[in-house]
């Protein structure tokens, strides 16, 4: 599904140059459920829009389904990102001016031969799926963590992408919400067969997950199977 | 996405409220600049309906009050002036000449109909000569009128419209002043002797006739070969002078006298455009800063939709659409206050006029919109999306 190669991402000013992501390799096959971790300013948010084809690396070689992006235009990226990703902030950018079905609705303006009707269904359907029906004409403002967060998950999932990128989205939510959100997840992995890669702080939420990466200072450095699976040292 | 645009600035109606108001008052003042240049040139582009090139106007001022004399004097001025051989020919005119400051209104009225005021010119037979008015429907005066019954006159087709309609105006009476009776004998196509841009208004125009009426005019047309220039006007002036002792006598092209008149009618235009122009440049700069502000303060939702599949292009075009939108708000606004000045009638304008000024007021506006949205959306759009995220 998502493939890694060599991944070097360096931040440079003219006085400083930040080295954000090494050698990064990685191989994330369809449907698996991975949770990235570590410390803050470890490169994981790099790693999750390099994934997102919303940063490019400095060096090596990104794959989506076997095909090296590196050279697709900025809209054919767009359209990668529109068909096949589906994202999750922490923060969950949700456009405060919008309904809550506007919001969820959003990913289907960029898709053309959608009609307004499918795509009043299809956003529908999705909040249904976050157990938010009854909240379509309220407005972010008027809604908790918790529900602004399941109505970035319905947006992510509108589009019924492959894969769903989520950056630390339990992250501004308390331990009830955050369960909640992770059941969400995790029902859309198991029962839609959705991959998904989360960056998380939070070690049960990832022990939850099929597989855990840990980075350190720009450095994967373990990729392992949780709880049933074997644990292998990079 | 025109559905999703309208819901945006809908919702945001509220911070967008000082934007389409300036869109508003901006559009407003365009259509008034616009609606007079619009009727100016529209005037401008019609006929005059005579040729001033080689036409001079020669006034005289006499200093004897007898008017017999006057007319004797003017007479052998008259007489002086047609045995050059570099004048075509000469006309006696009131003091409404063409191009002059001065009118002359009078009342016609058909038996029955309404009441309308009229420009009223005396002029001479050789006048129409003079001057190459082509006359459409009857004749010009000629020596026979001397012995007609009636008074004869000559009406512009604007007149004979708001008399008569389609019908004929040739033969037909009209009541002058509520007194005299005088009768039609020609219509002429058009007469725009106030100004070039002044809308064409009814005339009627009486015979001079001195044996009759022994009236002592003092103004002169005269038509002089073309080429003929400065040093023969010197050496007319020079032996009118000598006929006319101690008047004053004053020389001038017709076209002077335009050029007079234009600069009075363009003066203002020109003041009211650079008043618009400057309140324009304003509002471009207003709208310019208030897009920036907007554009950089939503740098998190650029982040977005670049996230959730918008392409660069998508994003610029996103923002255009919206100062798009932005400007209908206003123009909605503007454009309904505007169509009121064709429906009443304001100012006893042409409807069309204004339509046209509304229709280029409304083109500029959205291109002002768009000019002012270029960059900042240009901006908008090579925003990089990781970053724009990662700053919200």
């Amino acid at each position: 599904m998502i493939t890694l190669k060599n991944i070097e991402k360096v931040y440079q000013t003219k006085t400083i140059e930040t080295v954000a992501l090494h050698n990064v390799n990685l191989h994330i096959p369809k449907g698996e459920f991975v949770s990235v971790m570590g410390p803050s300013g470890c490169g994981k948010s790099t790693l999750l829009n390099i994934m997102g084809l919303l940063d490019e690396p400095t060096n090596g070689i990104v794959e989506i389904d076997g095909k090296p992006i590196s050279r697709y235009r900025d809209n054919e990226l767009a359209h990668i990102r529109n068909q096949k990703i589906g994202f999750v902030f922490q923060s969950y950018h949700l456009i405060n001016d919008l309904s809550v079905l506007d919001n969820v609705e959003l990913p289907l303006l960029y898709r053309s031969g959608t009609s307004a009707a499918e795509t009043r269904h299809m956003a529908l359907t999705a909040l249904e799926k976050v157990g938010l029906s009854a909240r379509t004409k309220h407005y972010p403002t008027q809604l908790s963590g918790g529900q602004r967060q399941r109505v970035a998950i319905a947006r992510a999932l509108i589009g019924q992408p492959e894969i769903i990128l989520a950056d630390e989205p339990t992250g501004n939510l308390d331990s009830v919400m955050g369960e909640e959100i992770m059941n969400i997840l995790l029902n859309l992995n198991r029962q839609d067969g959705t991959t998904i890669v989360m960056v998380t702080h939070d070690e049960n939420m990832a022990q939850k997950t099929e597989r855990l990466i840990r980075f350190f200072d720009g450095q994967q450095v373990s990729d392992a199977k949780t709880n049933a699976y074997d644990f292998q040292q990079v | 996405m025109i559905r999703h645009l309208f819901k945006l600035i809908w919702n945001r109606k509220k911070s967008n409220f000082l934007l389409i108001s300036e869109i508003f008052f901006c559009f407003l003042v365009l259509f008034a600049v616009l609606s007079l240049v619009v009727y100016n040139v529209r005037n401008y582009s019609k006929p005059l309906g005579f040729e001033y090139d080689n036409v001079w106007l020669l006034t005289s001022r006499a200093d004897i009050d007898s008017t017999e004399l006057r007319i004797a004097v003017e007479q052998q001025l008259a007489q002086k002036i047609r045995s050059y051989g570099e004048v075509e020919g000469t006309a006696l005119v009131s003091s409404n000449s063409p191009f002059a400051f001065s009118q002359m209104k009078v009342w016609a009225q058909v038996e029955g109909g309404p009441r309308i005021l009229v420009e009223n010119i005396d002029v001479e037979d050789t006048f129409a000569e003079v001057l190459q008015l082509n006359v459409s429907a009857g004749r010009w005066f000629t020596k026979q009128d001397d012995a007609a019954r009636y008074e004869s006159v000559v009406i512009n087709r604007v007149l004979q419209q708001e008399l008569f309609g389609a019908e004929s105006a040739v033969g037909k009476l009209i009541t002058r002043n509520d007194s005299s009776q005088v009768q039609i004998i020609g219509v002429v196509d058009h007469y725009r002797g106030s100004s070039e841009y002044s809308e064409e208004s009814p005339v009627l125009f009486t015979r001079i006739n001195q044996q009759k009426v022994a009236v002592f005019w003092g103004e002169m047309l005269i038509r002089v070969k073309p080429g003929t220039g400065i040093a023969f006007e010197e050496r007319m002036v020079k032996d009118l002078s000598g006929i006319a002792k101690n008047w004053t006598l004053e020389l001038t092209t017709v076209e002077k006298m335009r050029q007079t008149k234009e600069k009075l009618s363009l003066v203002p235009m020109i003041a009211m455009a650079v008043v618009c122009g400057f309140l324009i440049f304003n509002v471009a700069l207003g709208l310019f800063g208030v897009l920036w502000y907007n554009i950089s303060r939503r740098n998190g939702e650029i982040g977005l939709r670049r996230a959730l599949g918008a392409s660069a292009n998508q994003v610029y075009r996103q923002f255009i659409g919206e100062v798009l939108v932005l400007a209908t708000f206003g123009l909605v606004l503007g454009v309904a206050f505007a169509v009121q000045f064709p429906l009443l009638q304001v100012f006893e304008v042409e409807s069309i006029v204004y339509f046209i000024a509304l229709g280029i007021a409304v083109g500029l506006i959205y291109l002002l919109a768009i000019g002012c949205a270029f960059y900042p959306s240009r901006q908008a759009a090579a925003i990089h999306p990781a970053l724009a995220l990662h700053e919200e």
